[in-house]
């Protein structure tokens, strides 16, 4: 056992992740060819415009629901949405926001669109902590448009007249998962503008207008999109009670920063933080890169029911740095 | 004529105290039983570097002097030039500097100072630069001094805090102007490839001391503190590359002692924390008293030792841009020197060390002069009262004067632990 878990604190996360990510990516874009499809309301952007998917995006039907009328939410329907939440919960609290590091395709072309860039040696563009969190609201403004619009089909607002079915799924039009996944199974469709209506046209357009910022905000700063993601704050709710934790043992930090600094999402509470063991923020993608940065003996820990699986030690520590370059 | 025939008797008159001070320092350690045979090339270094004078390390690169911990190496050693570290624990300098230093300065930057004094002639021409972080107040003034003595001086700005993004982005930058102007001074650019090779060197140290501090503080003691002392000072100013292989070779000496099942010392030796102003060879005056005493320094929270090599530099991207600032970072945010303010962490990091190293007892000197270890004393020794770890405050300075007495105290503060100990059996 202890063996075990030596193997695995000294192994490179990095690594792990690239290929996990991969293989998630294959499964969630093109697992259709091999007839799979692992759920329906997957907590990750598993697009359902992309016909060839090997699972969907739970976003999408929640917003179709959200656009019944009240009489009908509350009815004996209404237990189809309990259900569909429930399932969304049950998938996500199994791996906590590891969903959004390990499982997430739009995550995954941010994290390669970094690789080209370092590869290319273009330095990532920074901006300080207030402006961080400022831009960090926006994930729950959108959260809360997404469940809003969809009512204002289904029901008045204020005696205000109901919106038209063009709103139905408000964010689906302007999320890159619509307009990018699609292509990678040769799909071009879903990067025209429609003009069939006023609401679509402008829907759209803004779709197309928020992709090209989506891949110069990647390319430019790590997980620019995920700063804005509701998904993610979907997720931030019920995270306390997921079954994957990453923790932090105060007393053990030095706060010298590293795992901080090679955060993507730069969560500086991972190093400043000294009180709260549960160390997971909502723009926490649970990369765990912070694990492997930290050079103190189990101060920071990724456990699954209680069972540590990835903890920080000094040995894996300068395993990794050590190694890199050889 | 008379003045640089002053100066030339000045300076042999100190190079004797020196190599005589060196030679009592070493014999002092030497004394106790059961040395560690890999210890000689330590033993040895100090030797031969203080037996003619100061000897600065000579292999044909530039040299550039640093007065603090708080310098980035890894940037002089990537612009192709051998950094040392000047911090002087010697008396026989301390009164050179004497001379002309305020007298209640403190003896660590008159010591420095009465150094660079003496033998100004000789070292102005072999360093390129002194590098002066603007750390406490006595170093900083020596900045003005040191350029009247016709040193090139480099100014590292530093924050008086690190806990605001304005301080850590200020000192980013002022890590980036000293990278920019230091290779300038070396007449070598700095490359990605060659900053990423003096990482990994320090990362390679930092990981030998590691170990070194594990076999330090296990319960059978398998090292003795004055040792420890002997081997992180000599990173002051010993090639890297030796300095990680003698050390290599200690730490699997003193594994096998390890697995034989040697001890060092007394197993019921009380187990002590040494913190506060910086013991540097030779004035290793209190950590020797202490073991001489029967104590075991198992751990050490100070400027000179663990501090110097326990942090680790991590970057994201391998291009200057991000490992200039993550070099920046790891001289900062880790940094528990009482010229910061708030420095909470200097308490909250010698409690994690009482706990993690099983201590029975802190020594804390400070340095008369000193001011911001003399005050952050109390806060400290309130702290440990709490937590019921007695701690010992000795103020004191190089002269070899108050050793009597301080003997005493030390004897019975180690006494009065034991006591405690076997009362609680």
């Amino acid at each position: 056992m202890s063996s075990i878990r030596k193997f695995l604190n000294n192994s490179d996360i990095n690594r792990f992740r690239f290929y996990f990510q991969l293989s998630a990516f294959i499964l969630l874009v093109y697992g259709g060819y091999l007839a799979i499809n692992i759920g329906e309301q997957l907590p990750t952007f598993a697009c359902v415009f992309d016909d060839k998917r090997g699972g969907s995006c739970y976003l999408l039907g929640f917003q179709h629901q959200m656009a019944s009328p009240y009489a009908r939410l509350f009815s004996g329907a209404g237990i189809g949405v309990l259900i569909g939440l429930l399932t969304f919960v049950g998938f996500f609290i199994i791996f906590n926001k590891a969903w959004c590091g390990f499982a997430c395709p739009l995550g995954a072309i941010q994290d390669w669109l970094t690789m080209l860039r370092c590869k290319m040696g273009i330095y990532y563009s920074s901006y300080s902590e207030p402006v961080f969190k400022r831009l960090s609201t926006i994930k729950y403004i959108l959260l809360a448009l997404l469940i809003l619009i969809p009512m204002g089909i289904g029901n008045s607002f204020f005696g205000l007249p109901t919106l038209n079915h063009d709103f139905g799924v408000p964010f689906c039009m302007i999320c890159p998962g619509r307009t990018l996944l699609p292509l990678f199974n040769g799909d071009f469709s879903q990067l025209a503008i429609d003009f069939s209506s006023k609401t679509k046209m402008v829907f759209s357009g803004l779709g197309l207008g928020i992709t090209g910022m989506f891949l110069a905000g990647a390319f430019a700063k790590k997980r620019f999109f995920c700063l804005f993601c509701p998904m993610s704050a979907l997720h931030y709710i019920f995270s306390r009670a997921s079954l994957l934790r990453l923790t932090k043992d105060g007393e053990k930090c030095t706060r010298c920063g590293n795992c901080y600094r090679v955060c993507d999402v730069g969560i500086r509470a991972i190093a400043d933080d000294l009180e709260h063991k549960n160390i997971v923020k909502d723009d926490c993608m649970m990369c765990l890169k912070c694990v492997s940065a930290c050079p103190e003996d189990g101060c920071l820990k990724a456990s699954f029911l209680g069972m540590p699986v990835y903890e920080s030690t000094a040995e894996g520590f300068f395993r990794r740095r050590l190694k890199e370059d050889d | 004529m008379i003045e640089s025939e002053r100066q030339a008797r000045v300076r042999k008159s100190t190079s004797l105290h020196l190599a005589m001070e060196a030679a009592e320092t070493l014999r002092q350690i030497t004394e106790f039983p059961d040395n560690p045979e890999s210890m000689a090339y330590f033993y040895d270094i100090y030797q031969s570097r203080f037996k003619d004078g100061m000897i600065l390390p000579q292999n044909g690169k530039k040299l550039v002097g640093t007065m603090c911990l708080q310098v980035p190496d890894e940037l002089i050693v990537a612009a192709g030039a051998v950094p040392v570290r000047l911090c002087s624990g010697a008396y026989a300098f301390d009164q050179a500097g004497g001379d002309f230093m305020p007298a209640k300065s403190c003896p660590l930057v008159r010591a420095t100072m009465g150094m660079l004094q003496v033998n100004n002639d000789t070292m102005k021409d072999n360093l390129s630069t002194i590098v002066i972080p603007t750390t406490c107040d006595q170093k900083r003034s020596s900045v003005e001094m040191l350029r009247n003595m016709d040193y090139p001086v480099t100014v590292l700005e530093m924050p008086a805090s690190k806990e605001s993004d304005e301080a850590r982005t200020y000192w980013q930058e002022s890590v980036k102007q000293f990278a920019l102007s230091i290779q300038k001074t070396c007449g070598r650019k700095i490359t990605a490839k060659a900053l990423n090779a003096a990482v990994r060197t320090k990362l390679e140290a930092g990981k030998l001391f590691r170990s070194l501090q594990q076999l330090r503080t296990e319960s059978h003691p398998v090292i003795l503190g004055k040792d420890i002392w002997l081997v992180s000072n000599s990173y002051f100013f010993d090639d890297p590359d030796q300095w990680c292989k003698a050390v290599g070779k200690l730490i699997a000496e003193l594994d096998s002692r390890k697995s034989a099942g040697f001890s060092a010392i007394n197993r019921k030796a009380p187990r002590l924390l040494f913190t506060g102003s910086p013991p540097i060879f030779p004035n290793l005056k209190l950590p020797i008293l202490v073991e001489q005493a029967g104590g075991l320094v198992v751990a050490d929270e100070t400027c000179s030792s663990e501090r110097l090599l326990h942090d680790a530099v991590v970057f994201d991207e391998k291009n200057l841009n991000d490992m200039v600032p993550a070099i920046a970072d790891r001289y900062l945010k880790p940094c528990t020197c009482p010229c910061l303010t708030p420095n909470t962490d200097r308490a909250k990091k010698i409690l994690e060390m009482v706990r993690s190293n099983r201590v029975e007892g802190v020594v804390y000197q400070a340095f008369s002069g000193c001011l911001p270890y003399e005050m952050e004393q109390r806060g400290i020794s309130d702290m440990l009262s709490r937590e019921g770890v007695p701690m010992l405050f000795v103020e004191t300075d190089y002269s070899p004067e108050d050793q009597g007495q301080l003997s005493t105290r030390v004897e019975a503060f180690i006494e009065s632990i034991k006591v405690r100990k076997r009362k609680k059996q």
